[in-house]
């Protein structure tokens, strides 16, 4: 569903490259998690899947579409929420959800349907009419996410997402990205939360200094690890 | 003292970017190479119309020398720099003091308010006191030079030039702040902000159509022989503006001719100067830092049954049509958007109508200017298509529209909209916004000089064509060289070299395309000159067009590297 072959990317004129020869896949079906520590090229990898920065060398394949060949079918296969989502400040929610569903041709009947069910789920309904401004980060943030949702997308891309949600709408996002999943779909999201790396992820891939030191399931990395001990003590060994 | 230095430079930085313009230098030299271009191309640019402002001031003096009334010529300089340092002030103090994201930082430090008013009021000062270079220190050189001054002029105008921000800004911000701090304006502070920029500009239609009235009917009238008028047969004309601006008189005393009262009128100069500040600075201390913390709160809308949501959500939109109105959005709602935008569309037809309105046409010369329009129509007609291109090209609508998106920009550039939806509803903004100004133009002046349906349709037409290439060249600038990092939406305008680079790109091809199209209209045919005009302007828009097309998907990767 999303591959990535030996992507690489360095910023500016500096030697030192922020995503280094990165290769791994995510399935159809699948929730994988992209941890690291910080700066360790995780949302530079995602925005060149995303299609906001250019790999310097490597190839990002989304649902078969080169994503460098064919970048406009490309957008069409996933849907984004980064970290912080910077919204149109002065445009009001329904105006924001209205023209992502205009921007990925949702059909009328589908966009009623799923922006009304999302609304309900991240209990922003009242707030939808206001002016993204007056919203705060955790309600930008689910607006964000209610947006995504909408063209029901083919790979779900996430930069952090449970950063600013509430215990409730971060338990239900996770309910969202399983059920996306059931659906032969795929989700693919970076965390500082290993616990929840851990209890909702099939796969998990760990990057360090721009380049992936382990990739697989918790089991495939317990057992390279030997250790069975939790991810986040796994991870903090294999980061030192 | 040694904070609030630091807190100037540190609001310095933040506004011109300093710091990153320094890493640039050592990580990211293609940035680096880009920003040093606009440091060296802004003077260099602002070099003619610098020299222009100086030949007009020289003329002046040298006129006001033939009358013998050099003595007010300090007085006109002195006023029209405040004038515009108010004008221009409102917006950097507004912007500043309520439109920058740092309070949110600044308020939970334990620096007190009366220093963060300091320096937020001293880097507001920084950028007034080169404003008030270029437009007051010719003034006082071309007076101490043709006065033969000695040195105690350039120690005493030094004060003085010192002066000169500093007392209006500190009013106006003392009068902001006050306003602001008022609870009833929760939530509007947009409209707020509208306001005072349309009071701004009310107050130079004001002083306009005042100086025009005094003017009478003006008729092929020079500017020395207008300020020759205007003092021969007005002499309480000065004196007027000075009751309204009293410093002048302190300033016109103490440099017309230097005695040793002169330095009294500097010292009492400096005193009134540092008391606006104290007032300002203790208006701050108690008004400030409450109504910020208190401001942030933005009108709601109200809340929307399911069946109004549905209702909301029925209509599906072309991705050229979900962009173009996301665009317009912003354009509207954002108050620094609106008026750097669109204002000019209402200003320039208004400006038009207010000359009629104001300067008594005698009916012989409305005769003869009738008689004009129906002899050469093909001038005419270019000259109507020359004004109509004007809004295009001045608007800086396609210059700015991906700057003004800012860090939200992430979202246009990952929805799968095509280039060509992108070229059209973003031009189609920067047209509607034309045809708007157009639309009045014609209103302004369809009173005095009745157009035929077929002039209007020709010169609109036209005029909308001409103007692509500038819409489309803007567009192309902007998509190569966005600015998305700013923190007050001030910055994407102000700070950014793509309104400039288009503006002089658009008049230079303007006046060349209206040229060569409109001497070939008039000397070999009509049809010809128009001809021409429709094949430049077309191969110019579809080169653009081709280029921008076969380039954005690929440009909008490269705006964060």
């Amino acid at each position: 569903m999303l591959k990535l072959e030996q992507v690489s990317k360095t910023y500016g004129n500096k030697n030192e490259k922020a995503v280094d020869d990165v290769s791994f896949e995510v399935n159809a079906g699948e929730i994988f998690g992209f941890v690291g520590p910080n700066g360790a090229g995780k949302t530079t990898t995602i925005k060149m899947i995303v299609s906001l920065l250019a790999p310097n060398s490597g190839k990002i394949i989304i649902n078969g579409i080169d994503n460098q060949e064919n970048i406009l079918e490309a957008k069409k296969q996933f849907s984004y929420v980064p970290d912080s989502p910077e919204l149109f400040e002065k445009i009001k929610g329904l105006e924001y959800l209205k023209f992502m569903a205009d921007v990925y041709q949702v059909p009328t009947a589908a966009r009623q349907e799923r922006i009304e069910k999302y609304l309900d789920i991240f209990e922003i309904k009242d707030a939808v009419n206001d002016p993204i401004g007056s919203f705060s980060h955790g309600m930008k943030q689910k607006l964000a996410l209610v947006g995504a949702l909408i063209h029901d997308p083919q790979v779900f891309i996430l930069d952090e997402p449970m950063v600013g949600l509430d215990p409730k709408a971060s338990f239900e996002l996770k309910k969202i990205m399983r059920d996306h999943c059931d659906r032969g779909r795929s989700v693919f999201f970076s965390t500082h939360v290993l616990d929840v790396a851990e209890k909702i992820c099939d796969r998990i891939a760990i990057i360090k200094k721009g380049k992936i030191i382990e990739v697989g399931t918790m089991a495939e990395i317990r057992e390279k690890a030997g250790s069975q001990e939790s991810l986040e003590n796994i991870f903090l060994e294999l980061t030192e | 003292m040694k904070e609030i230095i630091n807190l100037t430079k540190l609001f310095i930085n933040e506004s011109l970017g300093f710091s990153l313009f320094f890493y640039n230098r050592k990580f990211n030299k293609k940035e680096y190479y880009k920003q040093l271009f606009t440091l060296i191309i802004v003077p260099v640019a602002l070099i003619p119309a610098f020299f222009m402002y100086v030949s007009l001031m020289s003329a002046t003096y040298f006129g006001l020398t033939m009358i013998n009334q050099t003595s007010v010529f300090l007085s006109i300089g002195y006023i029209m720099a405040t004038v515009l340092i108010i004008v221009f002030g409102v917006m950097y103090i507004l912007s500043e003091f309520y439109f920058s994201d740092n309070m949110e930082e600044l308020i939970p430090l334990p620096i007190s308010p009366r220093k963060l008013i300091i320096s937020k009021f001293l880097s507001i000062l920084v950028f007034e006191y080169i404003f008030a270079a270029f437009i007051f220190l010719p003034i006082l050189i071309i007076y101490g030079v043709g006065q033969g001054m000695g040195l105690f002029y350039v120690l005493l105008s030094f004060f003085v030039f010192v002066t000169i921000p500093v007392l209006p800004l500190s009013l106006m911000t003392a009068l902001i702040m006050l306003i602001m701090q008022s609870t009833s304006l929760k939530g509007r502070k947009d409209m707020l902000q509208i306001i005072f920029v349309f009071i701004g500009i009310a107050v130079i239609f004001g002083v306009q159509i005042w100086f025009t009235s005094q003017l009478g009917n003006g008729d092929e009238a020079d500017f020395q022989r207008i300020m020759n008028t205007l003092l021969t047969n007005n002499e309480g004309l000065l004196n007027m503006i000075g009751f309204a601006m009293p410093t002048s008189f302190l300033m016109a005393w103490a440099l017309n001719k230097i005695t040793l009262m002169s330095f009294v009128w500097v010292i009492a100069l400096l005193g009134i100067t540092f008391l606006a500040c104290a007032l300002m600075v203790a208006i701050g201390e108690r008004v400030y830092i409450k109504s910020i913390v208190s401001g942030k709160i933005m009108k709601k809308g109200k809340r929307l049954s399911s069946d109004e949501r549905s209702k909301a959500l029925i209509k599906k939109s072309h991705g050229a049509m979900a962009v173009f109105t996301m665009d317009l959005r912003l354009l509207l709602r954002t108050p620094v958007y609106f008026f750097n935008n669109v204002s000019v569309v209402i200003i320039a037809p208004l400006c038009v109508w207010i000359s009629f309105s104001f300067i008594q046409i005698p009916p012989e010369d409305l005769q003869g200017m009738q008689d004009f329009f129906r002899e050469m129509p093909v001038l005419v007609n270019f000259l109507l298509i020359a004004f109509f291109i004007f809004f295009g090209g001045t608007s800086a609508t396609t210059a700015t529209t991906f700057s003004r998106e800012g860090k939200a920009s992430w979202l246009t550039r990952m929805i799968p909209v095509t280039a060509k939806d992108q070229i059209m509803g973003r031009t189609g903004v920067a047209i509607l916004i034309q045809s708007l100004g157009i639309l009045f133009t014609i209103i302004a002046v369809q009173s005095i000089f009745p157009l035929a349906l077929s002039t209007l349709l020709l010169t609109i037409i036209l005029g909308i064509l001409g103007s692509l290439p500038i819409l489309l060249f803007g567009l192309f600038m902007d998509m190569n060289r966005p600015l998305l990092n700013w923190d007050n939406p001030q910055k994407a305008i102000k700070n950014n070299m793509n309104v400039v680079i288009t503006l002089f790109v658009g008049m230079a091809y303007t006046g060349l395309l209206i040229g060569v199209s409109g001497l070939l209209g008039y000397f070999v045919n009509s049809i010809l000159g128009y001809g021409v005009f429709v094949l430049i302007s077309a191969i110019l828009s579809f080169v653009f067009y081709k280029v921008i097309n076969e380039r954005l998907e690929s440009e909008f990767l490269n705006f964060e590297s």
